[in-house]
């Protein structure tokens, strides 16, 4: 297993929901895997922002790549206006997840030493799993 | 060389997140293939959402069965993991 794990960049509307997947995710993987939240507008409002999608993308990469899930649709535009312009060498996967549960799935793969494809297919899947 | 292990465990406490996540990112780091079973459900041990869907609560029985070239270290690690992470719960 490598050394480095999969980063995980959570983008919101909601500041306080990005915050809270985030503890959530890095509670139930037990806290070894860099999760960043990007919710919110620069002015604290609801919306996204390509300026902390762009920073989160940056702190989330420990080397080994990083999967993005978005909350809702519109936050898919931001992601994909950062991704355009966004030069690291980092590998980066946009994911189309339920947030809640996809961030929960890739996290916890992630801290099992899964790479980007296989993080980005364990939030995938969370669509698929059901509750009840 | 594929072999099969499987093991019992009566819980102690519920499959709460925390647990069921701890179960899922030990049984990712194996090579083998593992499922857990509860009564009439059963999940793949590497997928924390399967293994909440369970909805395991004290007192059932759990089967962890593993096929592969670590099924045996497997299944000793998720027993261990469900015998002490279901004692803290949340």
């Amino acid at each position: 297993m490598s050394t480095a794990t999969v980063g995980i960049v959570l983008v919101s509307h909601s500041a306080e929901l990005a915050a809270g997947a985030a503890h959530l995710a890095g509670q139930v993987s037990g806290g070894t895997v860099t999760i960043i939240a990007a919710g919110g507008t620069d002015e604290g409002d609801l919306g996204t922002s390509a300026a902390k999608v762009a920073a989160g993308l940056r702190h989330a990469d420990q080397g080994a790549g990083v999967v993005v899930l978005p909350d809702l649709g519109s936050a898919v535009l931001t992601v994909k206006a950062v991704l355009e312009d966004y030069d690291a060498a980092a590998t980066v996967v946009l994911t189309d997840a339920p947030f809640v549960e996809g961030a929960v799935a890739a996290t916890v793969t992630a801290a099992a030493g899964g790479d980007v494809k296989a993080v980005a297919a364990a939030a995938e899947e969370a669509r698929h799993v059901r509750k009840l | 060389m594929s072999a099969s292990y499987e093991q019992g465990i009566t819980l102690v406490g519920d499959l709460h997140a925390r647990p069921a996540g701890a179960l899922a990112v030990a049984a990712g780091r194996f090579a083998a293939v593992i499922k857990v079973t509860a009564g009439d459900h059963t999940a793949d041990a590497k997928s924390v959402l399967g293994v909440m869907g369970l909805g395991a609560t004290s007192g059932q029985h759990l089967t962890v069965e593993a096929s592969g070239p670590d099924a045996r270290e497997a299944v000793a690690a998720l027993i261990a993991i469900l015998s002490e992470a279901t004692k803290v719960g949340g």
